[in-house]
């Protein structure tokens, strides 16, 4: 009888294992890894990306120098972090950056970050300009990198013209894996600075952050299946002290879901975006806003 | 307790027929009060041949049943669903592991391995937990040890004309001084059946296996241990009421008990066992095209557990004192299909891998005042803790619920008996509460059928708390007998459903979400009147009637609430024939809930004809019965009756029993 027990005792189906099927859709990255080298003047300019590879989209950056007595980063200051997009034509243009880098005096590095806009194909290439100071001399040194597309949709990004005929980007910052639950959804959304006064390095102000806008937030399930689904307690994305977007997102499932959003200048007034219906829908394709940026996970 | 064991034999015998002669019935009804008096005792009554186990709960005036096919029915008792009821087998916590209830532990026995079921009403069914309406116990079959070494058994072969079902049950027993062997198995098919006008209905086919086997061993002149399994398995079973099928569902309950019994002193028995079962259900929806979507529903729940029991007495006083203790991990999935199968799945877990663990002391005392009367006096005392292991999944609705929580349970009941020359009289008291389930508690858009809404559980819900009152009047003369029985419940905080402002339906079919929430407080009223006439020696009559009536606190309905019923039924009997006839019906049902997704049921009224033959060839006697049930062909839906699924029109039914 106990073989019989063991024997009818283990289950038809398995069970699915959550964890390990949510590490399958979603890789997450969270080591900075060496994702170029620049060597100038004696100096070594190491710059490292997640998983070591600028992706398409936002990207967090660390930056080191070495050698040529530059003992741990200590005496490198005003440390600039400028990346250049080469067209076929020979035009320049860049995206959105962190020109100042900020010094991290516990772990000795420089930290920003950079959105690239697109990635590296025939038509444009990217480099890199990245200028120090150390003992009263300034470095500039400037290289080609490669930018990768995103595979991970949880970070991706997306390019529109307002209807103040502005040239925004809203790039995902946070969370890179979702999980079925409250989510903290941070984004980073910049403006094309096209008044900016003539100086000696436009690029660097090509970009500049948003202040004071909201992006409100309607997360839906667009697969026909789902009939539009949505969940509840999400939150609209406001501005944090970093200068991020900060919201609340609910995934009642895993799968494909859309943020709709509708994004508001701080006088109140829409830009970008529409409302979605809220029907239920069974079978139809969900209704997607103007402005919205699909995910997966 | 007592006099629902008392009611739970009464109607073994009713389903029994002209078995049993009037004068055993009498008799036997005073061996049961005096024997549940002191404790329990094996009944080796058999039931009638061709009832399932859930035809057989249904001649209970207790339990009425929330129907979703042909199979599976949900037991209410009291007009409460399975989450207010301790629902057990031999004492084991057994819980469904389907999110959509279509598997209550009923569904996991079979009648030819049962001996008897137990029903306790409201606070006195405690003592295998904390509860609110009382408690459903499966006694399984369990044959005493022999002096002599004694084969028996009995094979049983039928057939139902409606739904074309076939079911052959066999159960055979060996006993001698030492060594008890029981085993049975049983196997049921049947197709879909047809309604009153003729209709097939669609998907109400099932098709079921059970099997059990018990060994007992007597290891010294007062003690045995007894190991016992059932492995039952439901395949293609429809539910016609709901947009999916079970593709399979399987249930192994097993148990290793020690018994020891006492001489002189005031200990009597000690009785204890372990057990574990594990349950499986999976869920199939490919059987119907018309589906916009494809999703896979499994679900898993698993238990072990352990109870001991003593039985004490002195004098007049005697009584029972038991320890439960179990852990139940209850999960279940939802895995949808997008229509462009490339794309990727979407997963979540309805019941995100809950582990509910029960630990309490249950006594009851008895103390006979006198030969007429008696006082009941008992209570419990539980802890009960939830844990759920994806609690993030709970939070999205409930932010705030903590992944753990632990809550007491306490309760208490009192009754008085009184028996004078013919008239029985007793009133009782009770105070108890409930933990919420594991769909309320961490539910997670289970989809219900009946109101259309997907539901969402609140980990943060209070205890139900009941108090109870209860009472009876039995008048019984030599040839005729009437009871009254009337129960009325106020439930604080009572756990329902309720349309949520948040969030969007996620099955296809829903029309919106509903969170459990609690209601401030609820009412329910039972009341039964019974009656039986002997006309002559041969010609038996009985009569049942029953009220209900729940409400919330503003005075709506709840919903699942039985409208007044009544059966009627004669009963001739003559040497060995026996013929019977019944007629039963609900009225209108006028207090309906359509918050709930309820609407008027009409009044139906059923008749039904049977009679049954006994051959007696030593050492077998055999038994055949043939009958109609739904002799007017009705075509009806019952209150409970999911979507208002019409039920089975005209049946002939045959049936042979060989028993040796």
């Amino acid at each position: 009888m106990l073989v019989l027990g063991l024997l009818i005792a283990s289950c038809t189906k398995d069970k699915t294992d959550y964890e390990a099927e949510r590490d399958d859709s979603v890789v997450e990255h969270v080591d900075f890894k060496e994702a170029a080298t620049i060597d100038s003047n004696g100096y070594s300019i190491r710059i490292e990306a997640l998983n070591g590879t600028f992706y398409k989209g936002y990207n967090p950056i660390r930056l080191k120098v070495t050698g040529g007595g530059a003992n741990g980063n200590a005496n490198v200051s005003a440390a600039t972090f400028l990346p250049i997009k080469l067209s076929s034509t020979g035009s320049e243009t860049s995206c959105p950056h962190q020109h100042h880098l900020s010094y991290q005096p516990e772990d000795a590095y420089f930290s920003g970050y950079c959105v690239f806009t697109e990635a590296t194909t025939n038509a444009g290439v990217w480099e890199l300009q990245i200028s120090f100071a150390i003992d009263g001399k300034m470095i500039t040194a400037r290289q080609a990198i490669s930018v990768q597309p995103q595979t991970n949709k949880n970070l991706n990004m997306t390019t529109f013209t307002g209807s103040d005929n502005e040239q925004y980007i809203i790039a995902l910052i946070a969370p890179q894996k979702p999980t079925v639950s409250e989510n903290e959804l941070l984004a980073g959304i910049y403006k094309f600075n096209k008044a900016s006064e003539p100086t000696d390095n436009p690029l660097a102000a090509a970009y500049v952050p948003v202040t004071g806008y909201t992006l409100q937030l309607d997360p839906r399930m667009p697969e026909p299946s789902m009939g539009n689904h949505s969940s509840p307690n999400n939150k609209d994305l406001v501005q944090d002290a970093a200068g991020h977007y900060r919201g609340v997102v609910n995934y009642t499932m895993t799968g494909n879901w859309t943020l709709n959003f509708i994004m508001q200048n701080n006088n109140g007034q829409i830009v970008k975006g529409t409302v979605v219906p809220d029907d239920f829908t069974p079978g139809v394709m969900g209704v997607k806003s103007e402005l919205h940026i699909d995910i997966l996970f | 307790m007592k006099k629902l064991t008392f009611s739970s034999l009464l109607f073994i015998i009713y389903m029994n027929g002209s078995a049993q002669h009037q004068e055993t019935d009498s008799t036997k009804h005073i061996e049961a009060v005096t024997v549940s008096g002191k404790g329990k005792k094996r009944m080796e009554t058999d039931m009638k041949m061709s009832v399932s186990v859930d035809e057989f709960l249904a001649s209970s005036e207790s339990i009425s049943f929330i129907k979703r096919g042909a199979y599976a029915w949900e037991p209410l008792l009291n007009n409460m669903g399975m989450e207010r009821a301790n629902l057990t087998i031999d004492g084991m916590h057994v819980f469904g592991a389907c999110t959509d209830k279509m598997d209550p532990i009923t569904s996991y026995v079979e009648s030819n391995n049962l001996a008897a079921v137990d029903i306790s009403s409201g606070q006195s069914g405690n003592m295998h937990g904390a509860t609110v309406g009382g408690s459903i116990d499966l006694r399984r079959r369990s044959t005493s040890f022999a002096e002599r070494a004694t084969w028996s058994g009995a094979y049983q072969a039928g057939m139902e004309f409606n739904n074309k079902q076939l079911y052959n049950l066999g159960n055979v027993s060996f006993a001698n001084q030492r060594f008890v062997f029981d085993g049975s198995a049983s196997f049921r098919k049947a197709g879909n059946y047809s309604d009153g006008l003729g209709n097939v209905v669609n998907h109400s086919q099932y098709n079921k296996f059970n099997s059990a086997v018990g060994m007992a061993y007597k290891t010294g002149r007062l003690s045995s241990v007894r190991v016992d399994a059932i492995f039952d398995r439901a395949k293609d079973v429809g539910f016609p009421a709901l947009p999916m099928d079970l593709w399979l569902s399987r249930a192994l309950i097993t148990s290793a008990a020690y018994k020891q019994l006492f001489e002189g002193g005031v200990v009597k028995a000690w009785d204890s066992k372990i057990y574990y079962n594990a349950v499986e259900h999976y869920m199939d929806d490919t059987t119907r095209p018309e589906n916009l979507v494809h999703m896979d529903m499994p679900g898993w729940s698993t238990t072990y557990g352990l109870l001991s029991n003593l039985q004490l007495q002195r004098g007049r006083y005697s009584a029972e004192l038991q320890l439960n203790m179990y852990e139940n991990l209850s999960i279940a999935e939802m895995r949808m299909y997008p229509q462009d199968r490339s794309n990727q799945t979407m997963f979540a877990y309805s019941w995100p891998w809950v582990t509910t663990r029960y630990g309490g002391l249950s006594l009851n005392n008895n103390w006979a005042l006198s030969d007429k009367s008696q006082v009941n006096l008992g209570g419990s005392l539980g802890l009960h803790n939830n844990h759920a292991k994806y609690v993030e999944f709970n939070w999205i609705f409930h932010p705030d619920a903590p992944q753990e929580r632990t809550r007491v349970l306490p309760s208490i009941h009192a009754s008085y008996q009184l028996q004078l020359k013919n008239i029985h009289l007793s009133a009782g008291t009770g105070y108890g509460q409930r933990a919420p389930s594991v769909s309320e508690g961490y539910g997670y858009y289970i989809y219900n059928s009946f109101d259309r809404y997907d539901y969402i559980g609140n980990p943060n819900l209070a205890n139900e708390v009941s108090y109870e009152l209860n009472g009876s009047v039995g008048y019984r003369k030599e040839k005729f007998g009437i009871d009254v029985k009337a129960n009325y419940f106020h439930i604080d905080q009572y756990i329902i459903g309720r349309i949520l402002s948040l969030g969007s339906p996620m099955n296809y079919q829903s029309v919106g979400v509903k969170g459990y929430t609690s209601l401030d407080y609820a009412t329910l009223f039972n009341l039964s009147l019974k009656g039986d006439y002997h006309l002559s020696h041969n010609l038996h009559w009985d009569g049942l009637l029953t009220y209900a009536r729940g409400q919330d606190e503003r005075g709506g309905n709840l919903p699942f609430i039985r409208p007044l019923s009544y059966q009627t039924a004669l009963h001739y009997s003559r040497k060995n024939l026996g013929i019977q006839t019944s007629l039963n019906g609900d009225l209108a049902q006028v207090h309906f809930s359509p918050e709930f997704g309820e609407d008027r049921t009409a009044a139906y009224n059923i008749w039904n004809i049977s009679a049954d033959y006994r051959f007696v060839f030593k050492p077998c006697t055999a038994t055949i019965q043939v009958g109609v049930e739904n002799i007017g062909n009705e075509y009806y839906s019952t209150y409970a009756d999911w979507g208002n699924i019409p039920r089975m029109g005209r049946n002939i039914f045959t049936s042979l029993k060989v028993a040796f």
